[in-house]
Order: C-alpha cells, then sequence, then structure tokens
C-alpha cells in the first residue's frame, strides 16, 4: 500500500468515526426495522388493468420499445407507450426536426410512423413477447380518422390501453384543434371510446389556458384516464441566417425545462377529475417522478430523458422502491398525498 | 448490434488546430466492436442544461499493453472487427475528431485527462463490406473525398481497405490549413493525398471538388469508388460529379441526433425508397448511403 493510498483510508476512517455518534443509531434502526420486511407495492391500476409498476416511457421517445432492446431490460418497464400511430403512415416533416435548447429540447417530426396495419404486423410482434403493457399512442386529423385507426388496432391482441393524441402541435393541420376546443375534445374521446375495443386514455395539450375544463370534457366523454402534459409549443431562431431552427418553424418543448409546468397541470387537473391522471413532462429522476405522483399521478412517464440517457426510467422504478421502503409507504398511499397548507381567512 | 452506453474515462482530450480535438477514451467495449464508418453518441455528465448527446464519428481505434502507455508514436495494434485476425489485441481506446461548433463541442473540449463521459457506440450500418465491395474490387482505385470535419469518418474505412489491399487516393478540403485535420493517419493508407482550402493557406486554393474533377476528367477510363463525408454543399457537388463520371459513391451523412438508437426520428433524411421518396434515418439506416439514395435539395 502506498503512502498516499494509507492516508486516503485513514481519512475516510476517521470521518466514518466522527459521523458515527449521530449517524450509527438510525442505521440500527433502519436494519432492524428492515428485517421487519416491509414489501412496498408499486403496481399501479388503471382501467381495471395491472401495470407491474407506475413507469412508463412516453410516446415518441422510445420508438417502437426494440430499438432499445440492447440496453436496458424492456421488462422491468410499467408500460411502452408506442411512438404515435395514424390510421395511414405518415412521412412527417422536413428536417431540421429537432434542436436542443437549455434543460430541454424542441421537437417537430411530424408524427412519422409507419400506419396501424403495418404496426400490426411489423412492431405488436416484438412488443407482444415483452412481460410490459403495450399502450398505442393513436392520432388522427379528423374524428372518422380516429375512428379509423381504432378499428384496424382493435384487431391486435395484446394491447393494454389506447392513448389518444389530441394535442400534438406538431403538424400543422393537425391535432392542435381537437386539443384546444373542449367540445371537439368531447367529441373525439367519446367516438374513440365507442369505436374502442381496450381502454382509452387522453393525452392532453399543454397549450390551453385552462388544463382543467379538458381534463374533465375528457372523463365527460367517457375517458378511462387523462395523460398529461404533451409538449408546449416554442421556436428557436438561427440569429445568422434569421431562420427558424426547426423547418416546422414552431415545434415542441419538452424535457426538464417544462417539469414545474407540467407538475402545477397534473397538480390542477388531479383535483378536477376523478378517473385516474397519469403525469408526463420533463421527469428525469425518481424524485421528478414521485413529485407528480404526489400531486396526484397514478402512473407516470419518462420521455426526453429516454434519448440522452435510456437507463432513467429503470433507475426511477427503482427510485421509488427505495423512497417507499424509506417512507414504508405503498404507491396508493403515495398518490395525491399532496398536503397543502391551509389558507387562513 | 453490439452497442454499449458506458460512463467511460478520457485519456486525452487533445487541442489540435482550427478548433479541433482528438478525444482519446477507455472504451473496450465499445471499440473492440466498431465497424468503419460506424459513430458515437457523447454525453457530458453532470450537466441540466445540456442533455442531448452528440453524434460524432469514430476516427481511429487503438490498442494498448498497458506498459508502454499508447499513443500515436506507438504503432497502433489495429484489429477492426470483421478483418483477418491479426496478432496483437483488440483495440480499447476509442478516438473521436470533433472540432468545436457550439455550446455541446465547447464543454466536451473543455474536458480534461480522467474526466468521465457517457459513450454510446457504436452506432448506425457503417460501411457494410458486403454492399461496397464488389464496386471496389472493380474499381482501379477509392477516392476518399473529405470536407472538414467530415475527414473523421473515412480513416477507419481507409485503414480497412488498406487492409485488403486496395489502391487509395484522398481529397480533403477545409476552410484553411489550419482545418486541415488527421491527414497524418491517412498517410501510410493512400497512394497520394490532394488538399485544398477555401482561402488558399495550403494546397489547392478552392473548394476540393475542382482537383477532383480535374483527376476524374483526367482518368476517364479508369473505374473509382467514391466514398465522401463532409458539409452539405460539398457532399453535393461531389455526388454530382461521381455521377456525371459514373462512379459509385457512398456518402456518410450528418445530422442533428436526439437518440442515435433510431427510436426519436429527429435525424431523418430525404431518400428513394422503393420507388418513391421517403425520410430514413440518419442513425440507423445510415450514416451511409450511396449518393443516389439520398434526394439532394
Amino acid at each position: 500500500m502506498t503512502s498516499r493510498e494509507s492516508a486516503g483510508k485513514t481519512k475516510v476512517q476517521s470521518a466514518a468515526r466522527s459521523a458515527g455518534h449521530t449517524a450509527r443509531q438510525p442505521r440500527a434502526a433502519a436494519a432492524s426495522a428492515a428485517v421487519e420486511t416491509f414489501t412496498p407495492q408499486i403496481e399501479t391500476e388503471i382501467a381495471g388493468i395491472r401495470f407491474q409498476n407506475p413507469v412508463w416511457t412516453a410516446s415518441g421517445t422510445f420508438g417502437y420499445a426494440k430499438e432499445f432492446a440492447h440496453l436496458i431490460d424492456l421488462d422491468q418497464l410499467g408500460a411502452v407507450c408506442v411512438k404515435g400511430i395514424s390510421a395511414d403512415p405518415m412521412e412527417g416533416n422536413p428536417e431540421p426536426r429537432i434542436y436542443e435548447t437549455a434543460s430541454g429540447m424542441l421537437n417537430a417530426i411530424g408524427l412519422q410512423n409507419v400506419g396501424a396495419k403495418r404496426f400490426l404486423s411489423e412492431k405488436l410482434p416484438f412488443l407482444r413477447t415483452l412481460k410490459t403493457r403495450v399502450v398505442v399512442n393513436v392520432f388522427a386529423y379528423s374524428t372518422e380518422d380516429y375512428v379509423r385507426c381504432i378499428e384496424i388496432l382493435n384487431e391486435g391482441e395484446g394491447i393494454a390501453a389506447y392513448e389518444l393524441n389530441i394535442s400534438c402541435p406538431n403538424t400543422r393541420a393537425g391535432g392542435i384543434v381537437y386539443g384546444s376546443d373542449p367540445r371537439l375534445t368531447e367529441e373525439v374521446v367519446a367516438a374513440a371510446k365507442k369505436a374502442a375495443r381496450y381502454p382509452v386514455f387522453v393525452k392532453l395539450s399543454p397549450n390551453v389556458a385552462d388544463i382543467t375544463v379538458f381534463a374533465r370534457a375528457s372523463e365527460n366523454a367517457g375517458a378511462d384516464a387523462i395523460t398529461l402534459i404533451n409538449t408546449f409549443i416554442g421556436m428557436a431562431i438561427d440569429i445568422e441566417t434569421c431562420t427558424p431552427r426547426i423547418s416546422n418553424v414552431t415545434a415542441g418543448l419538452s424535457g426538464p425545462a417544462i417539469k414545474p409546468l407540467a407538475l402545477r397541470m397534473v397538480y390542477q387537473a388531479a383535483r378536477a377529475v376523478k378517473i385516474p391522471v397519469i403525469g408526463i413532462g420533463g421527469i428525469a429522476s425518481a424524485e421528478d417522478a414521485l413529485e407528480f405522483i404526489i400531486a396526484g399521478a397514478r402512473a407516470v412517464q419518462v420521455g426526453t430523458a429516454n434519448l440522452y440517457d435510456p437507463g432513467t426510467s429503470l433507475r426511477i422504478v427503482e427510485g421509488i422502491l427505495d423512497f417507499c421502503r424509506r417512507k414504508r409507504r405503498h404507491l396508493s398511499d403515495l398518490v395525491g398525498s399532496l398536503k397543502v397548507p391551509v389558507k387562513k381567512a | 448490434m453490439p452497442m454499449h452506453d458506458d460512463i467511460v474515462a478520457i485519456l486525452e482530450n487533445r487541442p489540435l488546430t482550427g478548433g479541433h480535438y482528438l478525444l482519446s477514451l477507455d472504451a473496450p467495449r465499445q471499440a473492440s466492436a466498431v465497424r468503419p464508418g460506424q459513430f458515437a453518441m457523447l454525453r457530458i455528465l453532470g450537466r441540466s442544461d445540456v442533455l442531448l448527446r452528440r453524434p460524432m464519428s469514430i476516427f481511429n481505434l487503438m490498442a494498448t499493453d498497458g506498459r508502454r502507455g499508447w499513443g500515436p508514436r506507438r504503432a497502433p495494434q489495429l484489429r477492426v472487427t470483421g478483418s483477418k485476425s491479426r496478432p496483437g489485441q483488440a483495440p480499447r481506446i476509442m478516438q473521436l475528431l470533433y472540432k468545436t461548433v457550439g455550446r455541446g463541442t465547447r464543454l466536451i473540449a473543455e474536458l480534461k485527462k480522467g474526466d468521465k463521459v457517457g459513450l454510446l457506440a457504436p452506432l448506425g450500418h457503417g460501411f457494410f463490406e458486403e454492399e461496397y465491395l464488389p464496386q471496389a474490387r472493380e474499381a482501379d482505385e477509392i477516392l476518399h473525398v473529405a470536407g472538414g470535419i467530415g475527414i473523421a469518418a473515412l480513416l477507419l474505412p481507409a485503414k480497412r481497405l488498406a487492409e485488403m489491399g486496395f489502391k487509395q487516393r484522398l481529397f480533403f478540403g477545409a476552410r484553411t490549413k489550419a482545418d486541415l485535420v488527421g491527414t497524418a493517419e491517412f498517410k501510410p493508407l493512400v497512394r497520394a493525398t490532394l488538399l485544398a482550402t477555401e482561402n488558399g493557406s495550403a494546397g489547392y486554393h478552392g473548394y476540393v471538388t475542382h482537383p477532383l474533377e480535374e483527376y476524374l476528367a483526367a482518368h476517364t477510363k479508369k473505374k473509382f469508388l467514391l466514398m465522401a463525408c463532409g458539409p452539405g454543399p460539398m457532399l453535393r457537388a461531389t455526388v454530382e460529379l461521381a455521377k456525371s463520371f459514373r462512379h459509385p459513391c457512398l456518402v456518410s451523412m450528418e445530422n442533428r441526433m436526439g437518440c442515435g438508437l433510431g427510436a426519436c426520428l429527429g435525424c431523418c433524411v430525404r431518400v428513394h425508397s422503393e420507388g418513391h421518396e421517403a425520410y430514413q434515418r440518419v442513425c440507423t439506416e445510415g450514416p451511409v448511403f450511396w449518393a443516389e439514395k439520398i434526394v439532394w435539395k
């Protein structure tokens, strides 16, 4: 052992010794508590479907799951929300489609996808081999096409639920109309619900004045749950060329930059409806996920973080388990457990 | 697909001329799995403002014996996956050649020996030998055409082709002399290197595609296979030359990327596919395409 190593070790030992008086007692208590074996329950149930944990991967950030098969154990995810599917294939927007901004990113992919039929024949067979639930994100530009897409997907086995994208701000003629008008929201949710063989979750747009109006509209139309939020409409400009950074000019902002906004909306929506709320927006750690759960989300989705750190979702599952063990609480005890200070009159 | 996502240590982050750096990473899992033409996604750790990984060509691979250290002065014991086994070890050092162009690369340039980065690699399908070897065998010479930092995508393919005994020539253009980095590594692999700079500070004064055109025009009886990587206008000009002189041409495309895994569809380019136009992912269907596949704007 070199003198440098031994010096380092001594330092660590003495630090541990000095902390010992205060730290050792609680640690001993925790150890004996662990002997009593509290096993936290982090399964979550939405629309009668059991999900093994509340951490899902968000649509558009996880492809059709197979892209990540070499990097993480897909079976450990709560659910995979696949890339948005339309009745017919979509080719998407011209490049550039993405641009990084501070603590976030802009994207205007333009909903490129293989279409419902090829999804069933090419993508679903692999997804069905997973233990993980499969949520199929659905979008269209008319109520008839939403219904048509769902009718095609109804032929598929092993789908846990549909997630209705009524909020994607990327396509000029697109879903924004549905997601920003409560009557249109009700119309499309009711039509989808009527056509769907599987439960229908509605993914809400944050680009509205009052999210609770759209949460309630979805609930009134029969939605089994609401997912919120989709991306905020944003923009970036290249000052050298005076051109937009994204070919579509405007684009959806995601990532940690939007987390406080998303959390506020989840909190508001969870208080406005009785149906389950699935929280999404900038979640990148177990702490982030727990904030959404405490605000009222029964499950959460990880989006942008999948792109830069595919291990995030599984670390969040572990982090939630650790938190539940430490607090001796099941997940269901945490959902909506926010304590709001009562204002004095 | 043997890609790996690891936290790896920086062995050296050597500044070169013109804001270029040669980043050497201790990455045995990634280095030993590389096929020429593939790329890496580099993640800056511990930053909440810069999140996305930066895509970079895998410039070079090196082995180390752990005793004599490593470095360009020591003859590298290269063994690229797929090549005939050679004496020596599998590579464990991955070298990325990059230029500081924005916030991300400027932060990477600040990293020092011993610092850690996230490395997701190798990615993309690279230069698939089974796809280009017939054309390479028919060709009298392989012409590498590099523009600026595009040089970084061409060294490993050139090494692989040199191993197989192909005759090669490099056309390398950049803005200034300071931007002509990485030429030393090419020297033993090619019969000749033709340099060009836009300001005339080294080699031919002008775009590299001009001497390329002269060369093609002077050797119309010869068959060539072109491999090109560089900025859009330079690639387009190269592809047009290849087309008009009827030589096959492979291009390594660059684009902004989100994930590098084919999930986000952020890096798609317009291609001809099955009789119509479509978008394909640079990270997955590319980064290397046959030139005629790309819809050039």
